[in-house]
């Protein structure tokens, strides 16, 4: 056997190419990130960590999937580009499990044992309320990507002063008072519910009635039926809602309840013998991939994100790299996971620190362009506002599900409640 | 022997110093995030330990303790917001409360026993459940009772200890856990918690001793009812808040889990089994996101693996070092 053997000369060849190579390597990373050796060295020490947390257990569990893609993506893309003002950003992602007290754990380890700059995530209304007096204790801004709840805003930051809190998606006013603005415009109609038997669904129905009651003085809402959590049989309710012969329903059940809702409504002959129905939150990705062709056309959905809104080079140039990064259409989590970590990094780079008071200081009031268009957080309440979609379903031969094909968009300034969030003037119509 | 008493009794009293001094020193070592497991570890300590009393003392399962847990979490809530945010008086309610509704439940239970016992406070635990859920004008359905403040405790002469840092309250905690850690012991030893066990090993030989059997069970039903009360309102004044999913029956499994864990025919058991159940989570959700799965595995192995729980496996084990000498 010969082995093979390096000269001297050439292994002084090799090594001196080496060295040439490195030292081009290194000026070029120079001068692609003029940041790191010109500009004044970074305020900002170590890396950015952001602690995420959503339900990634249970029934719900692939909507925790969804918030990761978007904010995996999100921080993957920061990373190779250079980071958050030249540090890197890390992301310890944990499952929520939609209960208040896990929810509490995870934040209080993210912050005093893994060392968190930020929280992100949460996706139930009573976990975003309990967690909020501990955000405030732990002094981390929290971005709430899922959690709809007005409460959060209008009594935590707005009454309570909880500056930490953030929501970056569309909160009650979107599914509730937006929903009414949608319905007005239908011929004279009776109005029945079927919706979740928890504080989302209650306050949504709330909302819808006393903004469709302004509307259009004297219009009837004849029945209602609230399902508990977990429920899989929806017959009881459908037939509670045929019982009052209404022509339009309004739910707010969502992932695989209003799955089964639909699948057991067509059964009935629910589409046919109702004829107006709104899902404000109809048109997330999981309902519209799971119902497929079962979905029936001419229904009104809505989201908090929906991808082929707003039709922007923004827009359509991330639903691109998403699909080729995941194989999936985003859902609106993955949205709001992927522009909360872009929210954080504008907010530290114009803070030029991680330090909370600096990062809510610069977030009062940013202007920020996201996938889902330009989104402005409001300085009273600190709510997100930017426009979504409402649509007509429509089958579409491009897509192996149903899409929104005429759309309809309620802006922010007509349909959210404004501050102070007492008195006349503060919930819509203005 | 007498000499194998005496130093039987100095190195348990050593032990119980010890483990004393090291829970009272864990704020002064440990970070943050510690103290506060530290503190998850006691509540669910007290929770399992009065549970115990049920399980391990009097051989009843219960599978509605959460019910009781919730009172005592819901009675602060009530007291702090609407009375007084003193926190002493704040945990006497919420201990009342607990009381209070373990008598209601207990009297209709303790007529039966076994799966029959285990249904009906199920049941009733699960109707308590849906009380606090839907009854949401009072209790605030699922988002649960919010903003329970952690005042300062007044004290005589209008002296004030506040404990709104978690390293402070940990000693309220810590308090708490070692009363109940005593009273569950003198419980235990009295005559009493000796019917218990005659009730435990032979109900129908201890009502022929002339013992109103349904009595005592009913009063052991309340006392561990009690201790989960004093768990719920120690857990409010801890997260803040008061949540409906308290009384499920998947949180009045956690004892259950934690007996079986350490041990139920020991003191200590519950408390070994509390360490581990919060312990070995945490070490698990720091490894995979699928934590449940895991979790599930290892609790299945030691539960299966242990007869006796951890504790009864460790003494069998010190006995049978010791068995050849002491005979």
């Amino acid at each position: 056997m010969t082995r093979k053997r390096i000269s001297r000369r050439e292994l002084l060849k090799l090594a001196g190419t080496g060295t040439v190579v490195a030292a081009a390597g290194g000026l070029g990373q120079g001068l692609l990130l003029p940041r790191n050796l010109w500009a004044a060295p970074p305020k900002i020490k170590g890396p950015v960590k952001i602690g995420y947390q959503a339900v990634l257990s249970g029934t719900l569990a692939g909507y925790g999937e969804f918030h990761k893609m978007g904010a995996v993506m999100a921080v993957e893309e920061i990373n190779a580009k250079g980071g958050i003002a030249g540090q890197k950003v890390e992301m310890e992602f944990r499952d929520s499990t939609l209960k208040p007290d896990d929810a509490i754990k995870n934040a209080r380890y993210f912050v005093d044992s893994w060392g968190a700059d930020f929280l992100a995530g949460i996706d139930s209304s009573g976990q975003a309320l309990a967690l909020a007096p501990v955000v405030q204790q732990l002094d981390r801004v929290l971005m709430v990507t899922h959690a709809a709840t007005e409460k959060l805003t209008e009594e935590m930051v707005f009454k309570k002063g909880i500056k930490q809190i953030f929501r970056i998606c569309t909160p009650t006013y979107q599914d509730g008072n937006a929903a009414a603005f949608i319905a007005k415009d239908f011929p004279a109609v009776k109005w029945a519910t079927v919706s979740p038997k928890y504080e989302y669904g209650f306050t949504c129905w709330k909302m819808f009635q006393d903004t469709l009651k302004k509307l259009k003085p004297g219009v009837p809402f004849v029945a209602e039926s609230f399902a508990p959590f977990g429920t899989t049989d929806f017959r009881s309710h459908i037939n509670t809602i045929l019982d009052a012969k209404p022509d339009g329903l309004y739910s707010t059940e969502w992932a695989g309840e209003l799955i089964s809702m639909v699948k057991q409504g067509r059964e009935a002959g629910l589409f046919e013998k109702v004829k107006h129905v709104i899902f404000p939150v109809g048109a997330a990705m999981d309902v519209l991939e799971g119902l497929g062709k079962d979905m029936p056309d001419n229904i009104w959905i809505a989201g908090r994100y929906f991808f082929l809104y707003p039709n922007s080079k923004t827009n359509g140039e991330w639903v691109a790299r998403f699909r080729k990064r995941w194989n999936h259409y985003p859902a609106y989590v993955s949205e709001t996971g992927y522009s909360s970590i872009y929210a954080f990094k504008a907010a530290v780079e114009k803070a030029g620190s991680k330090d909370t008071k600096a990062v809510i200081q610069v977030l009062e009031g940013m202007s920020m362009n996201s996938p889902a268009g330009n989104r402005v957080f409001r300085k009273e309440d600190h709510q997100a506002i930017y426009d979504v979609a409402w649509g007509k379903t429509k089958a579409d031969p491009k897509y192996p599900f149903k899409i929104m094909g005429e759309m309809k968009v309620i802006p922010t300034t007509v349909c959210y409640n404004r501050p102070p969030f007492e008195g006349p003037g503060t919930a819509p119509p203005f | 022997m007498p000499d194998d008493r005496v130093t039987g009794r100095l190195l348990r009293a050593i032990a119980v110093l010890a483990f004393v001094a090291a829970l009272a020193s864990v704020p002064l070592f440990a970070g943050k995030f510690v103290i506060y497991l530290a503190m998850r570890v006691m509540i669910l300590g007290i929770f399992a330990l009065g549970y115990n009393l049920l399980l391990g003392g009097t051989g009843l399962l219960s599978f509605g303790h959460g019910a009781f847990y919730a009172a005592g979490a819901y009675g602060l809530g009530f007291f702090s917001l609407h009375l007084s945010p003193n926190p002493l008086l704040g945990v006497a309610a919420g201990i009342a409360a607990a009381m209070l509704l373990a008598l209601l439940i207990g009297f209709f239970s303790v007529r039966s026993t076994e799966i029959y016992f285990a249904m009906l406070t199920l049941a009733f635990g699960m109707m308590v459940f849906s009380l606090i859920w839907n009854a949401r004008d009072i209790t605030g359905g699922d988002d649960g009772l919010i903003g329970i403040m952690r005042e300062s405790i007044p004290l005589f002469g209008g002296v004030k200890i506040s404990i709104s840092q978690d390293s402070r309250y940990y000693f309220l905690v810590l308090f708490f856990f070692l009363l109940s850690f005593w009273a569950v012991h003198r419980i235990r030893n009295s005559p009493f918690g000796l019917v218990l066990a005659g009730i435990r090993e032979n109900a129908k030989r201890t009502e022929f001793a002339g013992l109103a059997v349904r009595n005592y069970r009913l009063a052991a039903f309340v006392i561990s009812g009690a201790f989960a009360g004093l768990a719920g309102s120690l857990e409010t004044l801890l997260e803040s808040n008061a949540r409906p999913f308290m009384a499920h029956w998947t949180h009045s499994a956690e004892p259950v889990l934690v007996s079986l864990l350490g041990g139920i025919q020991t003191l200590t058991g519950p408390v070994v089994g509390s360490i581990l159940f919060v312990a070995m989570r945490e070490i698990v959700q720091r490894f995979t996101e699928n934590w449940m799965l895991w979790f599930g595995i290892v609790l299945l192995v030691i539960i299966m693996g242990f007869r006796g729980g951890v504790v009864g496996v460790v003494r069998q084990l010190a006995d049978r070092a010791r068995g050849p000498r002491g005979g």
